[in-house]
């Protein structure tokens, strides 16, 4: 008798422990859903350029450039050469550049890409689904993902150019 | 109640022989006082009826000692205290959740000064979010939970094991007291007087020259029923935050195009929306002459549909099936399946959808043929007759940037544009340039004309002309809804209604027990309550005239202990 009134307690305080830990994780966790630095970034699941769905799990294992860009938005557009220069130098060594275009439609970012020479997979979220999965506020915003998918910076309006390339390469060390 | 640890201090075996548990008040078999705090009481504190609480053990572990926290009325109290003055802290500044777009770390000093500022540092400005709000409402609901059964399962078995003979000391010390002489022998004198009590709705049991009589024992539960109803409140409450059972969006839906509800399989299309307003008579006095529109009634004629195939293929348009239609409006909101949509706001600035251009020749006014450009998702070809019209450039909102050149001034279709490259008979071999604005507003503005007549080198040459209103295509206004899924609805009104039950329970019955016992021809006669005192002593008075014994109401009251004659 003794013991089996024992378990009892222990499984209604274990119940609300568990219960207390799920309510007070989801108010912690739950009402901000948006990952900030240190946390893994954000899935996403968006048609590209080339007709094929990317996911960010296409992705694993490489460090991340992930820009939101848009051609209504001139400092994205003034950026775009220098991430392509970075592509060039960074894609062989495990480092994948995406842009995403938030809100356009295909022929718009096709002519875009077409005139600027953009090699990097360019992805469409016409429905801005990555946009708020991300919480991109004001563009240009920029992610820098390790190769692990954590997030190591944000960085939002305008890139530094001048310190782009140290980004990538502390973030190829960050490893 | 046996216990598994034993009494080391206190002595609990009673007179009649009976192991009572720790912390036992009254003996559980004969009703005995045992503690002397009992003892020193005229009249006997019945709560719980003198058994030990669970809780009370004589060497608790570390598992008794949280249960014995939880357990305690007084912790409970300060708990409910501490949740009080959290929740009151949260009404000094809004909330953040009240805000739309704000930056709480700048909004709260710019707002509300310095004292905002440590406001919101302090995490109040998330008061019913924060994590020791939370902890607060589980430890309110812990203690509920383990003082209810730290009482109701001791009180239980108590209830149910009631011996008849009862000690004399009980009997005397309750608060409704009689003794006097009988002149029947003992036995005799029960079982005559048992039909009697029996008519006002006691159930009857008797030992010999004993009895005890009881009836409505159930509205003791009332209490814990009502503890069970707050639970499962609760956790109706805390189940809101499990994924799909909670939702309240406001998503705006323009006419005639079906919009996917987020996080379900559900469509929702806009098929039309009516509003009317009130006409200058209709006004009150202070809005007329003022050129106010205050509208009357607006409905949306909703249709709902499922999405039954390529849901989530982003290359494909989904198969959507109609489930249900409804003409929404303020108060009718459409409801399909716990899916709630409330009329909330609408806008009456057409949205451009496509436009139906014809290629014509400016000079002799020749159609070639018509092509369908759709604003938001065009095509990169099209075919007017013999004539290839090929998109290089396309602008939602088409405008002028530092340089001259024309760029891009948002994704929004304000000023849509698009530059063709068309080729074809009796033009230059590698075609011509031209700029086609679909609204006529930004022909005027940009001068689409003179562009035009520019880029083929002089003149214009052919021109794309909307010859018809039925050649455009618009949602005439769009519509705001409050999409709002609430699951856990209907375990909370459960929980309001076993709360009621156990409310009733417990305020609308009595738990009423009358003991007594025949010594010698003495009867004595005890009686508890749990409310209404006056009630018990007028039904224990009647019974008492049923015997042909006439015994004041009065006269039963336990007099601090100072026994009454009977007359």
């Amino acid at each position: 008798m003794g013991k089996s009134k024992k378990n009892i307690q222990i499984v209604i305080l274990l119940a609300i422990v568990l219960i207390g830990v799920y309510a007070v994780a989801t108010v912690v966790f739950g009402s901000d859903k948006v990952p900030k630095v240190g946390q893994k970034a954000a899935d996403f699941e968006l048609l590209g350029m080339d007709g094929n769905v990317h996911t960010m799990s296409d992705y694993e294992g490489k460090a991340r450039v992930i820009n939101f860009w848009g051609t209504y938005c001139p400092p994205c557009v003034r950026e775009m050469p220098a991430l392509q220069s970075q592509w060039e130098k960074w894609s062989s060594q495990g480092v994948e550049i995406i842009g995403i275009n938030v809100g356009e439609n295909k022929v718009t970012v096709e002519n875009f890409v077409a005139q600027t020479g953009v090699k990097f997979p360019i992805l469409m979220d016409p429905k801005r689904n990555a946009v708020a999965s991300f919480g991109v506020g004001p563009m240009p915003t920029t992610f820098f993902v390790t190769a692990s998918g954590k997030i190591d910076h944000i960085r939002i309006g305008e890139l530094d150019l001048n310190t782009l390339d140290k980004q990538i390469e502390q973030l190829v060390n960050a490893k | 109640m046996s216990q598994g640890s034993k009494p080391l201090i206190q002595n609990t075996k009673c007179d009649c022989g009976h192991q009572n548990p720790t912390g036992t008040v009254l003996c559980e078999a004969c009703g005995k006082p045992l503690t002397e705090e009992a003892e020193a009481q005229p009249v006997l504190e019945m709560r719980y009826d003198g058994v030990a609480r669970r809780s009370q053990k004589a060497n608790p572990g570390v598992i008794d000692l949280v249960w014995n926290f939880f357990s305690s009325v007084k912790v409970a109290i300060y708990l409910i205290l501490f949740t009080l003055i959290g929740s009151s802290l949260g009404t000094i500044f809004p909330q953040e959740s009240t805000f739309l777009n704000i930056d709480p770390s700048v909004y709260y000093k710019e707002e509300y000064g310095q004292l905002g500022h440590i406001y919101y540092l302090l995490g109040l400005s998330h008061t019913y979010t924060s994590w020791w709000f939370v902890l607060l409402l589980v430890m309110i609901g812990a203690s509920l939970v383990i003082c209810s059964l730290d009482r109701v399962l001791p009180l239980y078995k108590a209830l149910s094991r009631q011996r008849i003979p009862k000690h004399m000391s009980f009997l005397t010390r309750q608060k409704v007291v009689y003794q006097g002489p009988v002149e029947e022998g003992g036995i005799e004198w029960v079982e005559r007087v048992k039909p009697i009590i029996k008519k006002k709705g006691y159930r009857v049991r008797t030992d010999g020259g004993t009895l005890l009589a009881e009836k409505q024992r159930f509205s003791r539960w009332g209490p814990y029923v009502l503890h069970i109803g707050l639970i499962v409140f609760l956790l109706a409450v805390l189940g809101r935050n499990l994924p799909g059972l909670y939702m309240d969006e406001h998503v705006a839906f323009p006419q005639g195009e079906p919009v996917h509800i987020k996080n379900t399989s559900y469509y929702l299309l806009n098929d039309g929306f009516k509003v009317e307003f009130y006409t200058e008579d209709d006004m009150p006095e202070e809005f007329k002459g003022k050129n106010k529109v205050l509208p009357k009634e607006f409905q949306t004629q909703a249709v709902l549909y499922m999405c039954e195939a390529n849901c989530d293929d982003l290359d494909k348009d989904p198969e959507l099936v109609e489930v249900t239609r409804h003409n929404i409006e303020v108060n009718h909101p459409l409801n399909y399946k716990g899916l709630k949509a409330y009329q909330f706001d609408y806008d009456l600035t057409p949205i451009l959808r496509s436009v139906s251009p014809v290629l014509v020749n400016s000079k002799s006014g020749k159609e070639y043929g018509k092509i369908t450009l759709s604003i938001n998702d065009p095509q990169r070809k099209y075919q007017a007759g013999e004539y290839t019209l090929t998109l290089t450039q396309t602008y939602t909102d088409f405008g002028l940037g530092d340089n001259g050149k024309p760029v891009n001034l948002s994704p929004n279709p304000n000023a849509p544009a698009f530059l063709f490259l068309i080729e074809g008979p009796d033009l230059p071999k590698e075609g011509i340039q031209y700029f086609y604005f679909p609204k006529q507003i930004d022909k005027e503005r940009f001068n689409q004309e003179a562009i035009n007549a520019q880029l083929a080198g002089g003149e214009e040459l052919v021109s794309l002309d909307v010859l018809s209103m039925d050649d455009v295509d618009f949602a005439e206004s769009t519509t705001y809804l409050n999409i709002r899924v609430d699951k856990a609805m209907p375990f909370i009104w459960v929980g309001c209604f076993i709360g009621m039950i156990g409310l009733i329970m417990g305020f609308y019955f009595t738990h009423r027990r009358i003991w007594l016992r025949i010594d010698d021809g003495i009867l004595t006669l005890g009686a508890h309550t749990n409310k209404n005192w006056f009630g018990l002593r007028k039904e224990i008075s009647a019974i008492f005239k049923g015997m042909n014994m006439e015994v004041d109401e009065k006269s039963l009251e336990n007099n601090r202990g100072n026994k009454h004659e009977s007359n």
